[in-house]
């Protein structure tokens, strides 16, 4: 079966979508690649991808992440050239984790470097006597 | 390598997470490829029909909403594979196949009472949450080996 | 081609999304899904006053803001949610209400289930196309020159000949053979005015069997009942100045219709349910052993708590009225139990879904029938008109707009 997948790179990666581009090609592989404002959408057969999958990867594990997509590229019945202009819902979640990205992305590069992992402060409610206080200072 | 859902089943960065962990994470673009791909039908945008809140009468009942009962016919698959489960807790941008609160919800109870593991976390706001985030998942799936 | 944006949740993991097209398609409009930013989605609240937990509500709240801030990127709107929704029921009715009092774009609301066909949707597709496209039309107040209309109802056929803005013939029949009641209706109105068929200068077909009679008579204007009833409406009650409403409860369905400034605006139509129209008062009068047309009068001498329904539905309605007799009621007790179950489900289904203004115009055959408008009445605490030629609304709203067509 093809298969359709998302290359997206983090905002804070050097990786442009051309370098991923190229990789494919040297590649070898019968993949489709068309360069989106996101990185790259690429479509094959679906042992193809697998593999390159991996590849792409590797150019820069922690800033390239891989998604799959249901829909072809292109297609009209999600392309937003056939909607009057609207986006398909889909595209909002990838925005919405694209600006985390970068955090993902420094995340895993502290995982791999097996840093210290810091115990979050536990957030105490104040009592009852401290709220009393507070409404007097403010309200005197 | 094991098959584990992520909720939302729409998330890039948990099935990427669980990807290049070398397991298989179920998503629910892989449902609508395959209804997309189904030739014969001929139901645009997604290739669902009446049919579909009849699947999904499955998992709710038939006073619930069609939306609800179609959303489950894509997910229920994806909740019966699945051998283990992120999920993230709190807000997200939930649209689209993930734009029905009830479907999230039957989803989220459905997947904790299988009794498979699952981790369930935030979405990092910061460096810090963002170092506990990844470690965490890494643990997780590193633990279902 | 108008574009008609959709608003909704749940359409397409119902499987309904293909018919919605179909409906759209049908009457020559476009669907189309007004841009909007993630932000815009994010920030809803804000924007248009609630977030809900659904994202897709969310997202369609935030495409009605769009809307309003750029009235030329849709002509219409469709709003639809899932039937039994609450959440999708609330975000609906307020969708439309915004729309509507900070545009005047028409909105059409609806919630489907995954049995809904584009056939369900298509008089009200139709119906907002014509709100959105026809709007200089719409606007005209007076009739013109020698027109006439016909009304192919599911129960009876009516038709008007009017000249310079006065009716001057009428015809009536029951709509048996569609074609043949057509042309009984249509003669005896032009025998009452005094002209010949030819002498017509322009003649205009509604009502469920229109496009065969418009074809037949090779009508200028085909226009569905919702618009073409409630600019009637307004013309005999000389209404069409400001707001007013529009209920016309008809021998087989029913509806409700806002009008401002006599240009029809937001409308609901009933589903198909006998026990919310003129069927149900046509089979109560006859277990009373009356015509039709006295049932009004009986019902106007009685008082309704005496008689418990327990249904809304004709069957299980019936069979309330049925017991009530047997059990001593009398039958003017009965019958206006009948037109008060009829006037309450219509209060309760359509009523809600439209801003009631006054004055109150109840329309169409049924609001012959005495009982009913006073029950009305009674139910929104609000005088009830009923204007002459009450009947006749859907051929006279025809052939007022027909004399407008002629001019251009």
């Amino acid at each position: 079966m093809r298969v359709t997948k998302y290359v997206v790179t983090s905002q804070d990666s050097d990786v442009l979508p051309s370098d991923i581009a190229m990789k494919i090609y040297e590649s070898g592989h019968e993949i489709n690649i068309k360069e989106t404002c996101f990185g790259v959408i690429i479509d094959g057969e679906e042992d193809d991808i697998k593999e390159t999958v991996n590849e792409i990867r590797a150019i820069d594990p922690n800033n390239i992440f891989i998604k799959d997509r249901g829909f072809p590229p292109g297609d009209s019945r999600r392309c937003r050239g056939y909607r009057g202009g609207g986006a398909r819902p889909g595209f909002y979640m990838i925005e919405y984790e694209s600006k985390i990205l970068p955090l993902i992305s420094q995340g895993l590069a502290s995982d791999e470097l097996d840093e210290e992992i810091s115990v979050p402060e536990e957030k105490k409610r104040p009592s009852v006597e401290r709220i009393e206080e507070l409404i007097k200072e403010e309200f005197s | 390598m094991v098959k584990v859902m992520v909720y939302p089943p729409t998330s890039m960065i948990l099935a990427d997470l669980v990807e290049r962990m070398g397991h298989e994470a179920l998503v629910v673009s892989k449902e609508v490829r395959k209804k997309v791909n189904t030739i014969g039908l001929d139901s645009p945008p997604l290739n669902m029909t009446p049919e579909d809140p009849k699947k999904g009468l499955k998992y709710a009942a038939v006073d619930v909403p069609s939306g609800v009962r179609g959303r489950m016919a894509l997910f229920g698959p994806m909740i019966e594979e699945a051998n283990a489960a992120i999920v993230i807790k709190g807000n997200s941008c939930t649209l689209g196949c993930t734009g029905c609160a009830r479907t999230n919800e039957l989803t989220r109870f459905l997947l904790r009472t299988k009794r498979i593991p699952i981790l369930e976390l935030d979405y990092p706001t910061d460096d810090a949450e963002a170092k506990r985030f990844v470690h965490k998942i890494r643990q997780f799936l590193e633990g279902l080996k | 081609m108008i574009r008609i944006a959709q608003l909704s949740c749940g359409s397409e993991y119902s499987g309904v999304q293909t018919e919605l097209q179909k409906a759209v398609d049908s009457v020559g409009a476009e669907l189309i899904y007004p841009e909007v930013s993630l932000e815009d989605v994010q920030d809803v609240e804000k924007r248009f006053g609630i977030e809900v937990a659904s994202g897709d509500l969310n997202l369609a709240m935030a495409r009605a803001t769009r809307i309003v801030e750029n009235p030329d990127i849709a002509d219409a709107v469709f709003v639809a949610t899932c039937f039994r929704c609450a959440e999708g029921a609330i975000v609906r009715s307020e969708i439309r209400k915004y729309i509507h009092e900070n545009s005047s774009i028409p909105v059409l609301s609806y919630s489907f289930t995954e049995r809904t066909t584009a056939e369900t949707l298509l008089t009200r597709m139709e119906a907002l196309v014509t709100t959105a496209k026809y709007k200089g039309l719409l606007s005209r107040e007076r009739q013109t020159g020698l027109t006439a209309g016909i009304d192919s109802g599911s129960t009876t056929t009516k038709s008007v000949v009017m000249r310079d803005n006065e009716i001057i013939g009428t015809g009536w029949g029951p709509t048996t053979e569609v074609l043949k009641s057509a042309e009984d209706a249509y003669n005896a109105a032009l025998k009452e005015a005094g002209v010949k068929k030819e002498e017509i200068e322009g003649l205009g077909t509604t009502g469920y069997g229109r496009h065969l009679v418009g074809k037949h008579f090779g009508a200028k204007l085909i226009l569905e009942e919702i618009t073409v009833n409630s600019k009637g409406a307004v013309f005999l009650a000389d209404a069409q100045k400001g707001s007013a409403t529009v209920i016309d409860i008809g021998g087989m369905d029913n509806k409700a219709i806002s009008v401002q400034d006599g240009i029809p605006g937001t409308f609901t139509m009933g589903g198909i349910c006998a026990g919310a129209s003129g069927r149900f008062l046509e089979l109560s009068a006859r277990r009373l052993g009356v015509n039709i047309t006295e049932l009004g009068q009986l019902a106007m001498k009685g008082d309704q708590t005496k008689v418990p329904m327990n249904s809304y539905c004709i069957v299980f309605g019936t069979q309330s009225l049925v017991n009530s007799l047997s059990a001593g009621s009398k039958p003017e007790d009965v019958a206006m139990a009948a037109c008060h179950s009829v006037a309450e489900q219509v209060f309760e289904q359509q009523l809600q879904e439209i801003e009631v203004k006054e004055p109150v115009i109840m329309v169409g055959g049924t609001s012959l029938i005495e009982g009913l408008p006073k029950a009305m009445e009674q139910l929104l605490g609000i005088k009830v008109i009923v204007p002459h030629h009450a009947q006749y609304i859907g051929c006279v709203g025809a052939s007022l707009l027909v004399s407008g067509l002629l001019e251009d």
